[in-house]
């Protein structure tokens, strides 16, 4: 099945090709979801809220672009919506809810949040950038592309991370 | 964990595979979105491109089809808004009853359904999936234009234990109305297929996409089953939407503490008998620890000096038999905080059963999940504590579990420990929502343990709340007497507190002392640990009950004496011999302790002045007259006081005598419990201190420190080191 005639029926109306489409690409959202708040039911909330919206705009979906890299662009706003009604409602988030899927995953995804949290630290679409450059393995091009920014200050934000990280583990090494 | 460097951290990590729950969730809810976004634009379109006589017709059959409903007003509504729209708004509306529905959310009907199909749920959730969700969608809309939303909150809750006739017959009543309107959706579908038939049959080729899906309408009831967050997120975006909105909750300093003051100063020739409760709670100390943690002061009517003090677990030696389940261990030590005065250690260790003998348990789990529940350290965190008692039970053990917000319901019928996953699935399905109607929790809670009541066994209901009760009949006196007369039949409760800032724990207190079982409070994974795993014998299995405490003074040896703590645990003296009078519990390994502070006759000051007048001296006074004896005619000059115990076996009704004099040197004390004994009056410093330190003179929080690392020990869960970490934040925060 052609993904592209599927997105095709889908905008057309037709709620099958829609649901098909659902099936496809649940996992990448989610995936980058997880990635983006490193805590499996926040994801589970920002994939649903990104779902929902993929029904109302995908209408807008031009083909210009991989639908990859629109979708992330989608799932990226989704998220920053939910972050800000997070804090709208002083939610704190819930590491309690995590589920023990081995004490493998649980320290990586510990070391995620804390990562996150430090690239969030850094400046606006710090996170972001990093995420696509690194855990999407996008060129700083499509990165750009995605987060509506030029190519050279992608460059510049992965400059930036690399510089601030290398000076955080020279900062505990001389700690320990 | 060593630092891999971001990117290549980035670059290998693997998300986890998503949850198949939340998946089928998001793709049911974007479908809905979908059709509703695809239907509402046909609806735009439809004028401009229908010709004329196509809009007539059209309005015919609306005509017709309002002639035909009855009248109902919530047909009109649902018909307005054209067939397709209104499914889509009903899925709307469902998710804002929902709101209030918390027995009755669907995300846990979901799960129910989905993977415990043994389970009993509420019974009309019972009935999915399949037409009568879709009625239930229905239901939504047309209740709500007719009814307050709390009503409809009422309407939904379960048949059962309708009493009254009256009830039973408008509950009927309410059943006749909604098969009425399960007609009335049926024709109303029917209609709209006609009219889109009809929409086909005027040729117009343009409309025809996205009919109504049989299998996405009957979803969508359960399209509203979502974390609440989420919830909340959308309905930001859909301002059309109102919904008792229970995350604008909001807690400030709420919690309320019954006010007591110190125990008093005695002087043996007033009073010479000093009698007490055992009291085996924590409550406080986790209260205290919580405050601090957040680098305040506690409240003093928070500390219990006697709660913090029996939070730490004590090496006075055990009883070895069940029929004799303890034996005091009595310790004279030199008072650190006045020079001259002696401190008087009772411990007391309850005889710990062996894990293979416990009885088997009945247990029943009352948990709040209002929509105060709805933070980290509340509901996820009793989820987890539960999760931890379950470990510590028994494959044959039962749990049942009874929610209770807005309405209570049985979520989980009693169900064997060996089908772990079972319980742990309706446990983590729960979410946060409503007011709370705890006296109808505590009753359906009641009625479930009663129901599977084990003989022989342990049969107690384990409350887990924030602390309000504040829908229904919720009178704290009605409560305690309900507890009460349910504790005669053999069913016990126990009182969880989770959570800050609305915190009742007078009443939690009230509950459990009633109830005979403990309060404890639960801030932290770590607590649960304690109270539920390491303690799970002295939480769930009680060795004696009504245990009181008598001291009586030797005038010659002592001239006055103060116990610390125990305050909102005193007795009369002659509540004492008297069996009817309740006390408190000891579990299974418990460890109570007492610390009475004396002034050996001689010392210098005394807190009370020697009368001046000759006929205000005791011995002197009317009521003593008739004692001519001397007290030196006692000759029991080697005794500080006597000590006597009284308690009663699980089940029997006479209480059992323990006595044992208190002597002047306490020899033969191994070395743990000398530095125990250290430990316990460190503990009881520092209550002092957070009390106000009116009776520890120049004692602070340095000397606390002090005694308290002299006396860490081998501290194998860390607790007396946290204890140590906790006297710093009071010294940091008292500056």
């Amino acid at each position: 099945m052609d993904d592209l005639a599927l997105i095709r029926r889908a905008q057309g109306g037709d709620a099958t090709s829609f649901a098909e489409l659902l099936d496809l690409y649940y996992d990448t959202i989610h995936r980058f979801a997880w990635k983006w708040c490193g805590h499996a039911a926040n994801a589970d909330d920002i994939a649903q809220l990104a779902c929902i919206k993929l029904a109302g705009s995908l209408a807008q979906y031009r083909f210009q672009a991989a639908f990859t890299s629109w979708l992330y662009r989608l799932v990226i706003s989704c998220a920053q919506d939910w972050q800000r009604s997070q804090v709208r409602h002083e939610h704190a988030e819930l590491p309690e809810d995590e589920p023990a899927a081995g004490a493998n995953a649980a320290e990586e995804s510990i070391y995620l949040m804390q990562l996150l949290d430090q690239l969030e630290k850094l400046g606006e679409g710090m996170k972001e950038t990093a995420l696509l450059v690194h855990a999407e393995g996008l060129s700083h091009a499509e990165a750009g592309a995605i987060l509506g920014v030029s190519e050279s200050t992608i460059s510049w934000r992965v400059h930036t991370i690399r510089k601030h990280m290398a000076r955080q583990e020279a900062r505990a090494g001389t700690a320990t | 964990m060593k630092d891999p460097g971001i990117e290549n951290f980035l670059k290998n990590l693997k998300a986890p595979s998503p949850d198949p729950a939340a998946r089928l969730r998001a793709k049911r809810t974007a479908l809905a979105e979908f059709e509703r976004g695809h239907a509402a634009n046909q609806e735009i379109k439809l004028p401009a491109e229908a010709p004329g006589p196509f809009q007539a017709l059209l309005k015919k059959l609306r005509l017709s089809r309002e002639e035909d409903s009855h009248g109902s007003s919530s047909m009109k509504w649902y018909m307005n808004r054209g067939f397709l729209a209104g499914a889509a708004g009903l899925c709307v509306v469902a998710l804002g009853l929902t709101w209030v529905l918390p027995n009755l959310d669907p995300y846990t009907r979901e799960l129910t359904q989905a993977e415990m199909p043994s389970a009993s749920v509420p019974s009309s959730a019972a009935k999915l999936p399949g037409e009568e969700s879709a009625d239930a969608a229905a239901e939504a809309p047309a209740e709500a234009a007719a009814r307050p939303l709390e009503q409809v909150a009422g309407t939904s809750t379960p048949a059962p234990e309708l009493k009254d006739d009256a009830a039973r017959s408008s509950y009927e009543a309410r059943v006749r109305d909604d098969a009425r309107l399960t007609q009335e959706l049926a024709k109303a579908r029917a209609d709209a297929r006609q009219e889109q038939e009809a929409r086909g049959a005027m040729g117009n080729a343009r409309a025809p996409s996205a009919p109504p899906s049989p299998a996405s309408e009957a979803d969508e009831v359960v399209v509203t089953g979502m974390r609440a967050p989420l919830r909340a997120a959308m309905e930001m975006k859909r301002e059309a939407v109102t919904v008792i909105d229970a995350l604008e909750y909001h807690e400030e300093g709420r919690d309320q503490f019954g006010h007591f003051d110190n125990n008093p100063v005695q002087r043996v020739s007033d009073a010479p008998v000093s009698t007490f409760s055992a009291d085996v709670d924590t409550a406080s100390y986790s209260f205290v620890r919580r405050q601090l943690n957040d680098g305040e002061l506690p409240e003093k009517d928070a500390v219990r000096s006697e709660e913090m003090i029996n939070y730490f677990d004590y090496a006075w030696p055990a009883a070895n038999s069940r029929r004799s389940p303890f034996k005091p261990t009595v310790v004279v030590s030199d008072s650190p905080w006045s020079k001259g005065r002696k401190l008087v250690h009772i411990g007391i260790k309850g005889y710990d059963v062996d894990r293979g003998e416990t009885p088997d348990a009945n247990l029943v789990l009352l948990l709040d999940v209002s929509g105060s529940m709805n933070a980290p350290d509340k509901l996820p965190l009793v989820v987890r504590s539960m999760e931890l008692l379950l470990d510590s039970l028994k494959p044959g053990d039962t749990v049942g579990i009874v929610v209770y917000a807005g309405a209570a319901g049985t979520v989980l019928e009693p169900t064997p420990v060996r089908e772990k996953q079972k319980i742990v699935q309706a446990l983590r399905s729960l979410r946060p929502g409503g007011s709370t109607a705890g006296a109808a929790g505590i009753e359906r809670a009641y009625q479930l343990a009663e129901a599977h009541f084990r003989k022989g066994g342990v049969n107690r209901i384990l409350l887990c709340t924030d602390g309000d009760f504040n829908v229904g009949v919720s009178g704290t006196e009605a409560l305690k007497s309900l507890v009460e007369r349910k504790r005669a039949k053999g069913v016990h409760l126990s009182v969880l507190g989770f959570g800050e800032g609305n915190y009742r724990d007078e009443l939690a207190q009230a509950l459990a002392q009633n109830g005979n079982g403990v309060a404890a409070y639960i801030d932290t994974e770590n607590e649960a640990r304690k109270v539920l795993v390491q303690e799970a014998g002295a939480s769930l299995f009680t060795i004696a009950s009504d245990v009181k405490l008598q001291v009586e003074f030797n005038p010659v040896t002592v001239s006055e004496y103060r116990l610390v703590g125990y305050e909102t645990r005193a007795l009369m003296t002659e509540d004492f011999n008297n069996d009817a009078v309740d006390a408190g519990d000891v579990g299974a390994g418990h460890t109570v302790t007492a610390i009475y502070e004396i002034t050996p006759v001689g010392v210098e000051p005394q807190s009370v002045d020697e009368p001046r007048y000759d006929g205000n001296r005791p011995e002197n006074r009317r009521e003593n007259r008739r004692e001519k004896r001397a007290p030196e005619a006692d000759g029991k000059r080697d005794e500080y006081g006597f000590l006597k115990i009284r308690y009663k076996l699980p089940g029997e009704q006479e209480s059992k005598l323990i006595s044992e004099p208190i002597p002047l040197r306490s020899g033969g004390t191994s070395s743990a419990v000398k530095r125990d004994v250290i430990f316990s009056t460190a503990v009881a410093g520092f209550a002092q201190l957070l009390r106000g330190g009116i009776h520890t003179g120049a004692l602070t929080y340095d000397d606390v420190l002090e005694q308290a690392q002299s006396s860490k020990g081998e501290d194998r869960f860390g607790y007396r080191a946290e204890f140590i970490e906790l006297v710093r934040k009071a010294r940091e925060a008292g500056r």
